[in-house]
C-alpha cells in the first residue's frame, strides 16, 4: 500500500540545516499495523507528516496505492488525504467550537456527503465508539479518553484505507489508553491499515511490526506477528 | 456546508466577545457614517432632477464688465432677457422670470409675513414640475393679480375651505385671486415657494430692461442637445452692434452677455447663488472621502483583529486542512464570518442612522427622512455596501487563514506564527494618519471661526436688535424712532437698507479727481443720520450726517437741485486718490451728485472671504428697510416687550418680528460652521474607532507576551518599565502617523484658508497640540491593557503558558 524509497527531508533555517529524513526506505502492506518508534528528533513526526500528505519530501519516492504522490500539489494532496487517510493525534485536536457530532461530521462535509447520509454514518460510528450519548457535548465537556474516542470516530467515519496515529495514548491514563488501543486493533482487524508513532513499548505490542528510527533512518525492524 | 460555516462563525463571535464587540461597534459606526453621509450626498446630487423637463431647462446668468473694467457674473438678469431670448431664438420655447420676497399676506382675520413669496411668468408651472392639485398650470399665472399657493398655505389661511377664487391681500395693498393650489415644492429644489404670484402683477413687468438685474430667469429649450448651440448664438447676438447700442456698451471696452447653466448643474456646480444658496461639489467630495475613510478605519480594525486572532485559530484551521478542507472552502468560511459580522453591523447601523437623522438634519440644514432609506435603490446600495465591507474587511484575513501552512502539526501540535505584524502596524499608522488629519483640520477650522467671531469688524454687532421697517413704520418713521429711544434700556436707534454684515446694494461712483475722472463700482448703504452712530462705526474725518440735509434730496424741477450727502469708507477714498481729510466737502456722483460729509474707518460689510472694497453711505430714509436698535443688554425681555408695544402702536397690521444683528453676521459663515461641526464629528468618530482597534490589539499583544512579562517581572521589572515597554511600540506608530499627517494637513488647511482674505496663520503649536493629544489618547487606550498585564501575578502568567 505504501512504498517509500530514498526519502529525504531537510529543514533549513538561516544558520542551521537539520536532516530529518535521511534516505529512508520501507514498505507497508495493506492491512498491516505498524508502529514507528525512536527517540525525540529521530524524524518520526516528519515521516508521519509526509505519509499523511501534510508535507512534501525534498527527495525520494512515495508511492501510495500505486501512485507516485511525492510531488503532488496541495490541492491533489488534500483530495487524496480526505478520501484515504484518517488521523488520530496525541492531543486529540478536536475543534472546540463544534459538538462531538459536528466534529465527527466534518470529514464527511469536506467529502461532499449529503446531509441525511452524513447523519446516519456519524450516528453509526458514534454508536460503535460508544459515545453516542455525548453527541451534543463540546470537547471541553468530555474526559480525555472520551475525547480520543471522538477523535478515532472522526478518523474512521469516512472509511479510510489508512489511519495515522501519533502517540494516540500519550495524553491518556492506562485504562483509557488500553481502550483506545483496542479500538485501533479492532479497526485493523476489519482491514484498515494503521501506522502509529509511539514511545510506548506497551502500545507497540498491539502492532504487527515495529520500525525503529534514529537520525532519520531505520535502524531495525521487529516483526511481532 | 453553509450551515456549518454559519454555525462556527456564530460560535466564534460568541467566544471572542471583546473582538466581536470591537468589530461590531467599529463596523456599525463606519456604516452609520456611510449611511448618513450617503443620504446627504444623494439628496444633494438629486437637486432639481424631479423636474420632468430638467434636461431642457437652463438658468440664465449675466456676465458683464463693470465700471472699473472688472469682469463680473450674476445669477440675476434684467426684465428684458427672458422675453428677448425667447423671441429671438426658436430653440428657446418658453421662459420664466422669478423674484422672491418676504411679503405680508393677509385674509380678513389672519396675517403673516410670508418668506418665499415668488413672482413668476405664466410659463412657470409648465416649465417646472410643481404639480397643481387644483387649477390649470397653463393659465394659473396668466393675468395680473393671480396667485398660486401651496397646499400648506391653503390650510394655513383657509383651513378646509376651497381657496380657489378666494383672495389674499398682499402688503396691505393689493388683492390677489387664488387660481391654483400647488403641491409643496420638494426639499431638493433650488426653487422654494409658499406663494407664486403672476409676474405681470409687478410694476417692473411693464417695461423690458437689459440692466437692473434683479430677476432669476429660466428658459426651456426645445431639445436638451440645443444648449451649446443656443449658448453660442446668444454670445454672438449680444456682441452685435445693435445690441451693444441697446445695452449702452457701444464704443466702450465693455461687454454684457448671458450664459445658460443647465438646471441640474446649478445647485452643486454654479458659483452664483440664485433664489437660494447653492451647495458645493467640493464639500460633496470631501464628505464622500470622509465616509470612505471612516469605513476603511473600521475595516482596518476588522483586518487587524482577525489576523491577530488568526494565530489562535491555527488549530482549528489545521484540523480542517488535515480532514481535507480545500483552501477555497476555508477562504469562504472565513469570508462568511466577516459577512455575518458585517450584516449584524449593517442592521444595527440602519437602526442607529434612523435615530441620528434629526441630528444630521440639524448639522446640514436638510430635512431627510427615514423613508428615503427604505426605497429599492438605497436598500440595494446598503446590501452592496454590506458585501463590499465584508470583502474589504474579510478577504485579507480569510486569505491569511486559509493559507496557513500545515507544518509539524502532527507532532508538536500547533505552532503560533506571528504573521502579518508589519501589515497590522502599517494599518494602525494609516488609521492614525486619517484621525490626526481630521483632528488638525477641525482644530484649524475652529481657530478660523473663532478668529472670524472675534475679529474687530469696524462696527459693533453685539446687543443690536433688528426690526423690519414696513410701510406703516415708514409713515411715522421719526415718531417711531423717538418712541423707541424713550425705552430706558435702548442706547440708540438708526435705520438703513439691508444689513451691514452683507451689503448687497451695488452702485456706480464717479468723481473728478486731481488725476482725472474716476468711475468705479461701489457698495452702498442708504441710511438715516443715526445709523453710523448706532452701530458704533468710527468717523475718521468730517462729521456725521445732519438730518437737516434730508431737505437737499429735492426731487422737484426734475431733480435739478437734488443733492446727496455721502460718507465714504477709507477704501473708497483711497480709490479716489485722496486722504480722508481731502475728501471732505468734495462732490462725487452716485446717480445724482452729492457732498462728502465724512470718511468712516473701513468695516467688514461682506464675508471674510472677500477683501473690504469701496463703500458709500448716503442719507436717504425712503430706502430704509430695517431699524437697528442698540440696547444695553440688561432686562432684554422687558425691552423687547416694550419695543413690541411701540410697534403695535404704529404698525398694528404687521406682525412684530425681530432678530439680532449677530444672526445676520453668523449667517455668512453657516457653511463654515457646518463644516467644522461635520469635521469635528467625524474626527471624534475616526479617533474613537482607531482607539478601539488599538485597544483590542493591545489586549492581543499583551496576551501574547504574557510569558515574557512574567519573566521580566520575576527578574525585577517595575510596573512603569513594563507598561512603558508595551506602550512604546504603539506610541511609535502614532508618532509616525502624526509625522505623515502633518504635511498633508498643513497643505490642505493652507488651501482652505486661502479661500479667506482674512484668516489666521497656521502655526506649529496647533499641530503640536493635536499630535500631543493623539499620543495622549493612544497612551490612555493602551495603558489599560499594559498596566493590567504589568499587575498580573507572574507565577500565574507563567503557568498559563
Amino acid at each position: 500500500m505504501i512504498k517509500i524509497s530514498d526519502l529525504q527531508k531537510v529543514y533549513r533555517t538561516e544558520e542551521v540545516e537539520t536532516v530529518a529524513l535521511n534516505h529512508l526506505s520501507f514498505e507497508v502492506k495493506e492491512g498491516e499495523f505498524v508502529s514507528v518508534m525512536g527517540p525525540s528528533g529521530c524524524g518520526k513526526s516528519t515521516l508521519l507528516n509526509i505519509l499523511g500528505l501534510l508535507d512534501d519530501p525534498d527527495g525520494g519516492s512515495f508511492i501510495f496505492n500505486g501512485t507516485e504522490v511525492a510531488h503532488f500539489n496541495e490541492r491533489k494532496r488534500a483530495d487524496l488525504r480526505k478520501r484515504n487517510i484518517g488521523f488520530v493525534f496525541q492531543s486529540f485536536n478536536l475543534i472546540d467550537e463544534l459538538t462531538v457530532f459536528e466534529n465527527v461530521e466534518l470529514p464527511l462535509i469536506y467529502l461532499g456527503v449529503k446531509g441525511p447520509e452524513r447523519k446516519q454514518r456519524v450516528e453509526a460510528v458514534l454508536d460503535k465508539m460508544q459515545i453516542m450519548h455525548r453527541r451534543n457535548h463540546y470537547p471541553q465537556q468530555l474526559s480525555g479518553g472520551q475525547q480520543q474516542r471522538v477523535a478515532v470516530a472522526r478518523a474512521v467515519v469516512n472509511n479510510p484505507k489508512l489511519i495515522l496515529a501519533d502517540e494516540p495514548t500519550g495524553n491518556l491514563d492506562s485504562s483509557n489508553g488500553n481502550e483506545v488501543m483496542q479500538l485501533l486493533t479492532d479497526l485493523n482487524e476489519q482491514g484498515t491499515t494503521i501506522i502509529m508513532v509511539t514511545h510506548s513499548e506497551h502500545d507497540s505490542r498491539y502492532s504487527h511490526r515495529i520500525i525503529r528510527m534514529l537520525d532519520g533512518q531505520t535502524v531495525t525492524e521487529n516483526i511481532l506477528v | 456546508m453553509i450551515k456549518s460555516y454559519v454555525k462556527i462563525a456564530w460560535r466564534n463571535l460568541k467566544k471572542n466577545k471583546l473582538y466581536t464587540f470591537v468589530n461590531i461597534i467599529g463596523l456599525t459606526v463606519g456604516i452609520v457614517s456611510c449611511i448618513l453621509i450617503g443620504l446627504y450626498i444623494s439628496q444633494e446630487l438629486s437637486y432639481d432632477k424631479f423636474n420632468v423637463k430638467a434636461d431642457r431647462i437652463a438658468r440664465v446668468t449675466m456676465q458683464y464688465t463693470n465700471g472699473s473694467g472688472d469682469a463680473r457674473s450674476a445669477a440675476v438678469t434684467g426684465t428684458k432677457v427672458g422675453p428677448q431670448l425667447h423671441r429671438t431664438f426658436p430653440a428657446i420655447t418658453a421662459y420664466t422670470r422669478t423674484m422672491q420676497y418676504t411679503n405680508l399676506v393677509s385674509t380678513e382675520n389672519k396675517v403673516f409675513n410670508e418668506p418665499n413669496f415668488l413672482y413668476a411668468d405664466s410659463a412657470f408651472f409648465t416649465i417646472f414640475t410643481f404639480p397643481l392639485v387644483k387649477g390649470d398650470p397653463a393659465t394659473a399665472l396668466a393675468a395680473p393679480g393671480q396667485l398660486v399657493i401651496t397646499e400648506k398655505m391653503a390650510r394655513k389661511y383657509f383651513g378646509t375651505i376651497d381657496p380657489i377664487g378666494k383672495t389674499l391681500k398682499v402688503n396691505n395693498a393689493r388683492d390677489f385671486t387664488i387660481t391654483g393650489i400647488a403641491k409643496d415644492p420638494p426639499e431638493n429644489s433650488q426653487i422654494h415657494f409658499n406663494c407664486v404670484a403672476s409676474f405681470s402683477s409687478t410694476r417692473v413687468s411693464r417695461e423690458e430692461i437689459w440692466w437692473t438685474a434683479n430677476y432669476v430667469t429660466y428658459v426651456l429649450l426645445a431639445r436638451p442637445q440645443d444648449l451649446p448651440a443656443v449658448q453660442r448664438q446668444i454670445t454672438a447676438y449680444m456682441a452685435t452692434d445693435k445690441i451693444r447700442r441697446e445695452t449702452s456698451q457701444d464704443g466702450q471696452d465693455r461687454h454684457l452677455t448671458f450664459n445658460l447653466e443647465p438646471l441640474t448643474q446649478v445647485h452643486l456646480h454654479s458659483s452664483l447663488d440664485g433664489l437660494e444658496p447653492n451647495g458645493n461639489i467640493t464639500y460633496i467630495y470631501i464628505l464622500g472621502g470622509i465616509a470612505i475613510l471612516i469605513l476603511i478605519i473600521a475595516c482596518v480594525n476588522y483586518i487587524n483583529l482577525a489576523t491577530a486572532q488568526s494565530q489562535g485559530r491555527t488549530g482549528e484551521i489545521s484540523i480542517r486542512k488535515v480532514l481535507g478542507a480545500q483552501k477555497g472552502q476555508l477562504f469562504r468560511q472565513y469570508l462568511g464570518e466577516s459577512t455575518m459580522l458585517t450584516f449584524i453591523a449593517l442592521i444595527l447601523a440602519t437602526a442607529i442612522s434612523i435615530q441620528l437623522l434629526p441630528l444630521l438634519n440639524e448639522l446640514t440644514g436638510k430635512s431627510l427622512s427615514a423613508a428615503s432609506l427604505f426605497k429599492p435603490l438605497p436598500i440595494a446600495a446598503l446590501l452592496l455596501l454590506g458585501l463590499l465591507v465584508s470583502l474589504l474587511a474579510g478577504a485579507y484575513p480569510a486569505s491569511i487563514l486559509s493559507n496557513i501552512r500545515l507544518m509539524s502539526i502532527l507532532r508538536s501540535g500547533f505552532r503560533l506564527s506571528s504573521s502579518g505584524g508589519n501589515l497590522r502596524k502599517s494599518l494602525i499608522v494609516f488609521q492614525f494618519v486619517i484621525s490626526v488629519f481630521l483632528m488638525i483640520s477641525t482644530m484649524v477650522i475652529l481657530q478660523q471661526l473663532s478668529y472670524i467671531q472675534n475679529k474687530k469688524l469696524g462696527y459693533d454687532k453685539e446687543h443690536v436688535l433688528v426690526l423690519p421697517a414696513n410701510e406703516e413704520i415708514h409713515n411715522s418713521y421719526n415718531a417711531v424712532k423717538a418712541a423707541v429711544k424713550q425705552i430706558p434700556q435702548v442706547v440708540d436707534a438708526g435705520g438703513a437698507s439691508g444689513t451691514p454684515a452683507y451689503v448687497e446694494w451695488t452702485d456706480g461712483l464717479t468723481a473728478n479727481t486731481e488725476t482725472g475722472k474716476k468711475n468705479f463700482t461701489i457698495k452702498a448703504i442708504p441710511c438715516d443720520a443715526d445709523f453710523v452712530r448706532t452701530l458704533g462705526m468710527q468717523i475718521i474725518a468730517g462729521a456725521n450726517f445732519n438730518p437737516a440735509d434730508m431737505h437737499m434730496l429735492d426731487t422737484s424741477d426734475n431733480e435739478k437741485n437734488f443733492r446727496y450727502t455721502f460718507m465714504l469708507n477709507e477704501s473708497a477714498v483711497k480709490a479716489l486718490g485722496w486722504t480722508p481729510e481731502q475728501a471732505i466737502g468734495r462732490t462725487v456722483t452716485k446717480g445724482n451728485p452729492g457732498i462728502v460729509r465724512a470718511v468712516v474707518k473701513d468695516f467688514h460689510f461682506s464675508s471674510m472671504h472677500e477683501a473690504i472694497g469701496p463703500l458709500v453711505l448716503f442719507q436717504d430714509t425712503q430706502w430704509i428697510s430695517r431699524i437697528y436698535v442698540k440696547v444695553s443688554g440688561q432686562q432684554l425681555p422687558a425691552t423687547i416687550s416694550r419695543l413690541q408695544t411701540v410697534w403695535k402702536t404704529y404698525a398694528p397690521q404687521y406682525p412684530f418680528e425681530y432678530h439680532f444683528l449677530d444672526d445676520d453676521y453668523n449667517a455668512l459663515y453657516k457653511t463654515e460652521v457646518r463644516t467644522s461641526q461635520l469635521f469635528g464629528t467625524f474626527a471624534v468618530t475616526a479617533i474613537l474607532l482607531a482607539c478601539l482597534g488599538l485597544f483590542a490589539l493591545a489586549a492581543f499583544t499583551t496576551a501574547q507576551r504574557t510569558k515574557e512579562i512574567g519573566i521580566r517581572k520575576i527578574l525585577g521589572a517595575s510596573l512603569t518599565s513594563l507598561a512603558g515597554m508595551l506602550s512604546k511600540d504603539f506610541l511609535k506608530l502614532v508618532a509616525i502617523a502624526s509625522l505623515i499627517a502633518f504635511p498633508i494637513s498643513w497643505w490642505a488647511m493652507s488651501k482652505w484658508l486661502d479661500g479667506f482674505v482674512y484668516h489666521i496663520t497656521l502655526s506649529w503649536w496647533m499641530f503640536g497640540a493635536v499630535i500631543f493629544l493623539a499620543l495622549l489618547i493612544a497612551l490612555a487606550t493602551v495603558s489599560f491593557q499594559t498596566i493590567r498585564a504589568g499587575l498580573a501575578n507572574p507565577v500565574k502568567s507563567l503557568r498559563s503558558e
